[in-house]
């Protein structure tokens, strides 16, 4: 009988693994193919057996071993073969470089183009699209008097307070040049809508004092549009910075030091399309915004933004702030 | 073995002056360091990935750039992160456990000051990096530190040689030291390595319990040499390391809306910019491992008792502890005041992080700050010095040190929940108070055996395991091997499926850890059927 597990006073004889061992000899040297030679065995004895056993038993051991090996090498070698996708994050995400604006069709959220005389004006939806590049959102507005009538919006000089430098704007285009667009993105801080967005004539009113974020109007804006007589304002309710959307983005109050840089936009008297060409004034924030602000609109061609929005670009507006 | 041995000739691995390892060791408690350095190793290479990307000049934008664009940016980016979480906890655990080994000890009195100072040199590091991101938190965090520093009038001009044009958008500077701290933690590494390999790792206390504890060159000689088991064990926990530092953080890339007070622990994603209207609605905390400090700075609005109790009087005690406990002995029982003062060290390490966490930035009374770390001083210094000495009226010191950190937890957890009610103090305190109980529970069987065997002294005979119990193991263990196998081939296969950008991507991190850990795992199971005796 064969015990695994020795009692106190019992001593172990025979090994396990030698035990295995003799078994699998045993059944080696009753196995024909191997050709165990009796009478050889008792002339050369030991000799003999120990070649027999070289030859034919083998080391177990050795046999089991390489074959783990060879499957944790398989495991590596997985390994090895997923990371082959992952060599991509050395390949940097192609940069379209970008030498100049391009020229985009302005289409509405289902693709169709936006005609211009259908743009309601002194609409309180923020209305945004995309330029030059994605990531860089853009107002549209189709501006009127405090009756709701669309106004002509004039070429004008828009002095930057930072530098004390001019650029002129163009004005607006559509039929009755009441169409503009200007960056949506705050010059102060770079907060963006809804904290920063147009405020209609209705609401250029002291009952914004009292109303809540993001609709308040400071005491100071609402002053500054009694005293240029500017019906419709331009506010971010982050820090109170108020443009003048009827004189190209304009500062009328700080914290700002820079207008709103200016899309530039195209009006097709043909089909009534509205196309956006290119930017005028500083950069989109934040590029110039540290310390002097850079004078060249091209800066928002850089990629830190995204890519190119291409020749169409989507205006969607959903949100109207003053209804929340 | 034809590879094997013309490595083994070629590179001369029998020479290398590398420590030779007795079987007992071969247990991942002996190995702390190498995974700490393996941590290292894996934080530095994506590091180095990342280095290709981001740009100084705009840190918030290039990061964003690199999670949204870059293919398998967000992978490498958490995992860095992750990297360098685990290389902080490990640093940690390596340190306590050679502090409770008296590892400091003659002859190795160099080897802990070193490790002191890097893991002061990974925490400054660690800084550096958080603050690269430059979202709300790491600007407000600089902020921090630049008026921790500013206080200390003779010591403003250290800002702009630190952080150069940072509040300007700038991080260049940072970026550098960023990486001349990591540099010199490689330098401080080799030296660190080669002095533990000329030693040798600590050995137990059954062996050598008075210091000096080396092997003599007789013994040493004795021992397996380091090619090729070392080198197989070591594959298998360095894999191991790697694969959980790329799998926690990108699994945890899909929890979203975690509570607040998780977020310091378990959100690799960067917060929002500062500039933007959502920043003024986030709460900035710091970065977990700094937590501590951020607490101790509402004890006190003078800044130097500030850095004197919480940077200062720890760090010169670690220091100086090797010269300070000049006793021979390493037995914990022999040094109960260092003892007192190491769970001390990792209680209030511990407490005071997970009160950061809960109370970020509330200026807290002298009395309160008396109820929460009186206390557990009392209760460590009491249940050190009531251990008793003799062998064989306690469990293993290890066990018992486990119970005394679990009973400190749970007092403080107490304590914290009293002061501060809430539905996480209680959660924690649930935590620590069944923690206690099982720690309670498994020195209770010990507690009875002893006086069982007082009353019959006949020692039991050691029942080591029958060689048929392990030949069945090995059986298993080559099963599992097979399995992990085919495992890792599906999800290796499955790893060509995975976007390179997106929010699927980070499934990337996960495969590729799994993978890292099976076949950690696997080596591991090579070393226990070839090796194991």
């Amino acid at each position: 009988m064969i015990k695994f597990r020795l009692g106190k006073d019992e001593k172990e004889v025979l090994d396990y693994s030698n035990l295995t061992f003799f078994r699998k000899l045993a059944s080696k040297i009753r196995d024909p193919r191997t050709k165990f030679d009796v009478k050889e065995f008792a002339k050369r004895g030991d000799d003999y057996l120990f070649n027999y056993v070289n030859k034919n038993v083998g080391s177990v051991d050795e046999k089991r071993r390489k074959f783990l090996k060879s499957l944790v090498f398989g495991i590596a070698a997985a390994a090895v073969v997923g990371i082959i996708p992952g060599v991509r994050v050395l390949v940097p995400p192609t940069i379209t470089s970008v030498s100049g604006f391009p020229k985009s069709l302005l289409v509405d959220s289902s693709g169709n183009p936006i005609k211009a005389s259908s743009l309601p004006v002194n609409s309180p939806v923020i209305l945004l699209f995309e330029y030059p590049m994605t990531g860089e959102p853009n107002f549209l507005l189709n501006l009127g008097d405090s009756k709701g009538n669309p106004v002509e919006i004039p070429p004008t000089t828009v002095t930057i307070p930072q530098t004390g430098k001019t650029y002129q704007f163009p004005g607006g285009v559509g039929p009755n040049k009441s169409i503009v667009a200007y960056s949506a993105i705050c010059q102060h801080l770079g907060c963006t809508p809804p904290y920063i967005h147009f405020y209609p004539p209705q609401y250029v009113s002291p009952a914004q004092l009292t109303a809540s974020e993001p609709d308040q109007l400071s005491a100071e804006a609402l002053l500054a549009a009694k005293q240029n007589h500017v019906p419709a304002l331009i506010h971010c309710d982050c820090h109170g910075s108020t443009y003048d959307p009827y004189k190209g983005a304009a500062v009328l109050t700080g914290p700002t030091v820079r207008p709103l840089p200016a899309v530039l936009l195209e009006w097709d008297s043909t089909t009534d399309y509205l196309y956006a060409i290119g930017a005028i004034g500083v950069a989109t924030y934040p590029n110039g915004a540290n310390g002097v602000p850079s004078n060249d609109p091209t800066d928002d061609l850089s990629n830190s933004y995204g890519s190119p929005v291409g020749d169409k670009t989507t205006a969607s507006g959903t949100e109207n702030p003053f209804s929340s | 073995m034809g590879v094997s041995e013309w490595f083994k000739e070629r590179l001369g691995l029998d020479d290398l002056p590398f420590f030779r390892t007795p079987d007992y060791m071969y247990k991942v408690e002996y190995w702390l360091g190498a995974l700490v350095a393996g941590s290292f190793i894996y934080t530095v290479i994506s590091g180095l990935i990342l280095l290709l990307y981001y740009n100084p000049e705009a840190g918030y934008s290039s990061t964003e750039t690199l999670i949204q664009e870059v293919p398998y940016g967000s992978v490498v980016l958490y995992s860095h992160l992750y990297g360098a979480y685990a290389m902080i906890i490990l640093a940690y655990v390596h340190m306590f456990r050679n502090y409770f080994d008296g590892a400091y000890k003659k002859p190795r009195e160099l080897l802990w000051i070193l490790g002191v100072l890097m893991l002061v040199l990974t925490l400054g590091t660690a800084f550096l990096g958080y603050s690269l991101i430059g979202d709300a938190l790491a600007t407000s965090a600089v902020d921090v530190g630049e008026g921790i520093i500013t206080s200390i009038p003779s010591l403003s001009f250290l800002i702009p040689i630190l952080f150069g044009n940072y509040d300007a958008g700038d991080y260049g500077r940072v970026l550098a030291w960023h990486i001349i701290l990591v540099a010199l933690i490689g330098v401080l590494f080799m030296l660190h390595f080669f002095m533990a390999e000329h030693y040798g790792m600590m050995p137990s206390k059954k062996e050598k319990n008075k210091a000096p504890a080396v092997y003599t060159k007789e013994e040493w000689q004795k021992f397996n040499p380091w090619w090729p088991r070392n080198f197989v064990y070591m594959t298998s926990l360095v894999f191991m390391t790697w694969g959980f530092i790329l799998l926690i953080p990108n699994a945890l890339a899909y929890l979203n809306g975690l509570p607040q007070e998780l977020n310091p622990f378990l959100n690799p994603k960067p917060a929002p910019p500062p500039n933007s209207p959502a920043a003024a609605h986030i709460t900035t905390y710091p970065p977990w491992f700094f937590l501590f400090l951020y607490k101790i700075a509402d004890f006190t609005s003078d800044v130097v008792v500030f850095l004197l109790i919480g940077v200062i009087i720890p760090l010169i005690y670690l220091l100086l502890v090797p010269f300070i406990d000049r006793s021979p002995y390493l037995d914990l029982k022999k040094r109960r005041l260092f003892t007192a003062f190491g769970i001390l060290m990792i209680t209030y390490l511990i407490q005071t992080t997970i009160w950061g966490d809960l109370t970020p930035g509330v200026e807290i009374p002298v009395y309160q700050q008396v109820i929460v770390y009186l206390p557990p001083a009392v209760i460590t210094l009491a249940g050190v010095f009531l251990i008793p000495t003799s062998r064989k009226a306690v469990a293993s010191p290890y066990g018992t040190l486990g119970f005394l950190v679990a009973s400190l937890l749970f007092s403080g957890s107490l304590v914290t929940l009293v002061v501060s009610p809430s539905a996480l103090t209680a959660t924690v305190f649930a935590l620590f108070a069944v923690l206690f109980l099982l720690a309670a529970r498994s020195l209770t069987p010990v507690a009875i055996k002893v006086e069982k065997q007082s009353q019959q002294p006949e020692p039991q005979p050691v029942v080591s395991e029958s060689p048929r119990n392990l030949e069945v193991k090995k059986r298993l263990a080559e099963v599992l091997i097979s399995l992990l196998f085919i495992m890792s081939v599906v999800l290796a296969a499955q790893l060509w499926t995975i976007p390179a950008t997106g929010y699927a991507s980070n499934m990337f991190g996960v495969d590729l850890g799994l993978i890292f850990v099976m076949l950690g795992e696997a080596i591991s199971l090579y070393h226990y059927v070839v090796y194991r005796k």
